[in-house]
């Protein structure tokens, strides 16, 4: 009887309230979505460009799922139990196993760090500004904003740099793509079964499910105050999310699959990628690339050592959150300063190998990733924290399969980048 | 062989447990104590015997060291039954999780518990927050702390009593934490809601609606905008109510204008008619005005009144610090003709009546009128409340200082962020 009441109520909602609703509950998983388009990600899409054409566009499809599935279940998590997947790794694990992820997670994002200053240096290299000026300038920038600012101005903030990451959809436009050829490619692709190839399909799976997103998207979850009621709500937020990434990533492969593959230009740099766009789709479109190139570099740069640090405080108990005072947090603003300090210095030292820099915090996130999986897949099915919303059987089979699947190519792109 | 007096709880966890001849005979996953007791005694053993894990008395165990190891004997297996709600699972509830540190008035992540054979039995003593302890359960802090000593150093090791915090453990378990709970209760309302407000919301919940009703609702005062949001939300409309009932009517409306409309009305219609009519009264001021600021609660009398009488009243009344300082004259229409000071009341003759000490000219502020306009009055009268008026000139509340300056201070940080 209760139960029909509930429908017939849910009914009654007009239009524009689920609306009001949903925008209201809008963000979490269109932020994590769009920071997924990274400086190392928009390397590895142009490198993909380049190289292969539009051959890997199909390499989208299955990412895009495994996105879905992966947020979806950190998106139910934080909903359901309110904390943190820091948290719930802390309490449900043996101590010595946190050590280790977390520990993991700080070189990790030391690494990712370093990779979104070297997208600022790159880009801003475009506009002739060099990198002893850009970087610590966008270094003490990012600071403030993550110090001094509100989780709902930094928010807005946010949302507002997702739109400039539609700057590709114009880049990709301006370098006159042949749309029949993108529809073959997606639809029947040609695989290669060499090395190179493989390392190129691992990069694209594994740069879009970063680990350290995965408690992002969580944390930001549980900072918005959602509850399991706003289940259905926040699954079309995460799913927007996932669209936005891919949606991105298909823009760059196709503006670089368009100019530079046919040409034969060889890069190995997202700055590359850009300044090589100039003669085959002109001036503007090679600016517009580089300017969504620095947006996204100081994105991720601004949400990433800041989260990270959070995380890590909290697992092992100290004070952390923005919104404390230096003295009642000291280990927090303490980590979160030494990240940021050291990925500018690594970026400022002449000649540093910001190729080799990128490709080894992708390995480690690389080796991360599984361990990260499996424990949220471990506490996802456990019934004392997610009560009925643990996991239903089909959830599993996508769940382990996802995970087992990121698993071997994970370990296939730790094994080839040590071994080549 | 040495027996102990103290040690840490993690020294036994997972340790073997052997019988009387030494033979192992399962694995200690947990020591539990009973919440009834008015000391934490240990009083049984959760041990692991293949697949099944059984609750041991402890009554027959000895824990001894021998040859740096930690033994856990059982001279005698004996199974015991205890009420859930009475047992605290020390590794299970306790260990590596969040608790409330009642002098420190903060939460803390416990890393170890400090456990004490006294003559009675095995006590937890203490719990162990520090980095000390954190080290010790990576199996480092020994190494390190050797390494430290020639320099005359140690690690910083932080124990907190047992007595002076309050274990929060999540309520699907089923526990009553009665004492626990009645420890939370001596903080001050501002500490517990800022406590509150970190913790996840299941744990929130359940920590709030312990609370007697009074101290709820001076705690729910003091929470975040969207912390109350969401503990209305979570908390049964029943138990809302009866809070709101016990909060100024100026907060309720404040709060419930954050909430759903639905939700709102849902709340306004289980309170008692008295407290939520002058809620909805106040909820139809426009947000900038003043009367959405006003508080309801103020004294008002006749001026044919005598100053004995007017005290008297005062004694029987007992108003808060903040509404006593002015007192109103009205007249028989509730129109405001006049104010009298504390001061003029305690330095006049008793006899005299209100109306040869009361000042006419009274300084007052239409309840439509804007906020803004609150600021410049209070500044320049050094007033500590102004009374409201509606058009008619009928009393309509009062506007306290602290309200003002808080509604300001927020206006005005919008305004800063805002020309970032």
């Amino acid at each position: 009887m209760m139960k029909a009441v509930a429908t017939l109520k849910t009914k009654h909602i007009s239009l524009w309230k689920r609306l009001a609703i949903f925008m209201a509950i809008l963000g979490p998983g269109i932020i994590t979505g769009s920071v997924d388009n990274d400086a190392g990600g928009i390397t590895t899409y142009s490198v993909a460009g380049a190289v292969y054409g539009y051959n890997l566009l199909w390499t989208l499809v299955p990412a895009f799922f495994v996105l879905v599935v992966v947020q979806e279940m950190n998106a139910r998590m934080g909903m359901v139990t309110g904390k943190g997947l820091a948290d719930l790794i802390r309490e449900n694990s043996a101590l010595k196993a946190t050590f280790f992820i977390f520990f993991a997670q700080l070189l990790t994002d030391i690494g990712n760090t370093t990779t979104e200053f070297a997208g600022v240096a790159g880009s801003m290299q475009v506009f002739g500004v060099s990198k002893y000026i850009s970087v610590p300038l966008v270094g003490i920038g990012v600071w403030f904003l993550a110090v001094k600012g509100n989780y709902k101005m930094v928010e807005r903030v946010f949302l507002i740099f997702s739109v400039f990451l539609l700057s590709y959809v114009v880049s990709a436009v301006m370098g006159k793509p042949h749309w029949t050829e993108i529809g073959h490619a997606m639809i029947s692709p040609k695989i290669d079964m060499n090395l190179a190839y493989l390392v190129i399909v691992v990069g694209i799976i594994g740069t879009t499910i970063a680990p350290w997103m995965q408690f992002y998207m969580q944390s930001a979850v549980i900072e918005k105050g959602l509850k399991i009621k706003d289940y259905k709500y926040t699954l079309v937020d995460v799913v927007i999310g996932c669209v936005i990434t891919v949606v991105v990533a298909f823009f760059i492969i196709v503006a670089c699959g368009s100019t530079l593959y046919p040409n034969g230009v060889v890069i190995d740099e997202a700055k590359d990628a850009a300044l090589s766009l100039k003669p085959f789709a002109g001036e503007f479109a090679s600016m517009i690339f580089a300017f969504g190139l620095f947006v996204a570099s100081v994105f991720s740069a601004t949400i990433l050592p800041v989260a990270s640090s959070f995380y890590i405080c909290q697992a092992f108990g100290f004070e952390a959150g923005i919104d404390k005072k230096f003295k009642e947090a000291p280990q927090f603003y303490g980590l979160y300063t030494f990240m940021l300090l050291i990925s500018m210095i690594i970026i400022l030292i002449p000649n540093a190998p910001l190729i080799k820099i990128t490709l080894w915090s992708q390995v480690l996130n690389g080796m991360l990733l599984p361990v990260v999986l499996v424990s949220m897949m471990l506490l996802i099915n456990k019934e004392e924290i997610m009560g009925k919303w643990v996991n239903k059987r089909w959830q599993n089979i996508v769940g382990w399969g996802t995970v087992s699947v990121l698993i071997i190519l994970s370990t296939t792109l730790v094994v080839l980048n040590i071994f080549t | 062989m040495t027996s102990l007096k103290t040690f840490y709880l993690s020294r036994i966890l997972g340790n073997k447990v052997v019988s009387e001849q030494r033979k192992a005979v399962g694995k200690l996953e947990d020591l539990v104590v009973d919440l009834n007791q008015v000391r934490p005694m240990v009083f049984a053993l959760k041990v692991r015997f293949g697949s099944t894990s059984l609750l041991i008395d402890f009554a027959h165990v000895t824990i001894f060291k021998q040859e740096r190891n930690y033994i856990v004997q059982c001279h005698q297996l004996v199974e015991v039954n205890i009420p859930k709600e009475n047992a605290l699972f020390l590794a299970k509830h306790v260990m590596d999780r969040q608790i409330i540190d009642i002098d420190g008035r903060k939460l803390e992540r416990v890393n170890d518990l400090r456990m004490a054979y006294l003559s009675s039995g095995l006590f937890v003593v203490a719990v162990d927050v520090g980095v000390e302890g954190l080290l010790r359960r990576l199996s480092v802090a020994k190494p390190i702390n050797q390494t430290l000593k020639p320099f005359g150093k140690a690690l910083p090791s932080r124990l907190i009593l047992w007595d002076d915090i309050a274990a929060i453990s999540p309520s699907q378990d089923g526990i009553k934490l009665g004492k626990e709970q009645s420890k939370i209760s001596t903080l001050h309302p501002s500490d517990l809601a800022d406590i509150l407000e970190d913790l996840d919301h299941k744990t929130r919940v359940a920590v709030f609606s312990e609370l007697d009703e009074e101290k709820a609702a001076d705690v729910l005062e003091e929470m975040d905008n969207e912390t109350q949001v969401s503990m209305l939300e979570s908390l049964s409309v029943e138990k809302a109510a009866d809070v709101l009932e016990k909060m100024p009517a100026d907060e309720v409306a404040d709060i419930l204008d954050d909430l759903e409309e639905d939700k709102a009305n849902e709340l306004l219609d289980e309170m008692e008619e008295e407290a939520s009519e002058e809620v909805r009264e106040l909820m139809e001021y426009p947000e900038n005005t003043v009367g959405s600021l006003m508080s309801t609660e103020y004294f008002s009398f006749h001026e044919t009144m005598t100053v004995e009488n007017t005290i008297l009243e005062l004694r029987r009344i007992k108003p808060p610090s903040d509404t006593i300082y002015y007192l109103y004259v009205l007249d028989d229409q509730e129109r405001l003709v006049a104010t009298v000071s504390l001061r003029d009341l305690i330095v006049s003759d008793p006899q005299t009546t209100l109306h040869e000490i009361m000042n006419r000219k009274v300084i007052k502020v239409d309840d439509y009128d804007k906020i803004d306009s609150l600021g410049e009055i209070i500044s320049k009268y050094n007033l500590i409340a102004i009374p409201v008026v509606d058009e008619e000139e009928r009393m309509a509340g009062i506007v306290i200082i602290d309200d003002v300056v808080f509604t300001l201070m927020k206006a005005r940080k919008r305004k800063v962020l805002k020309e970032d």
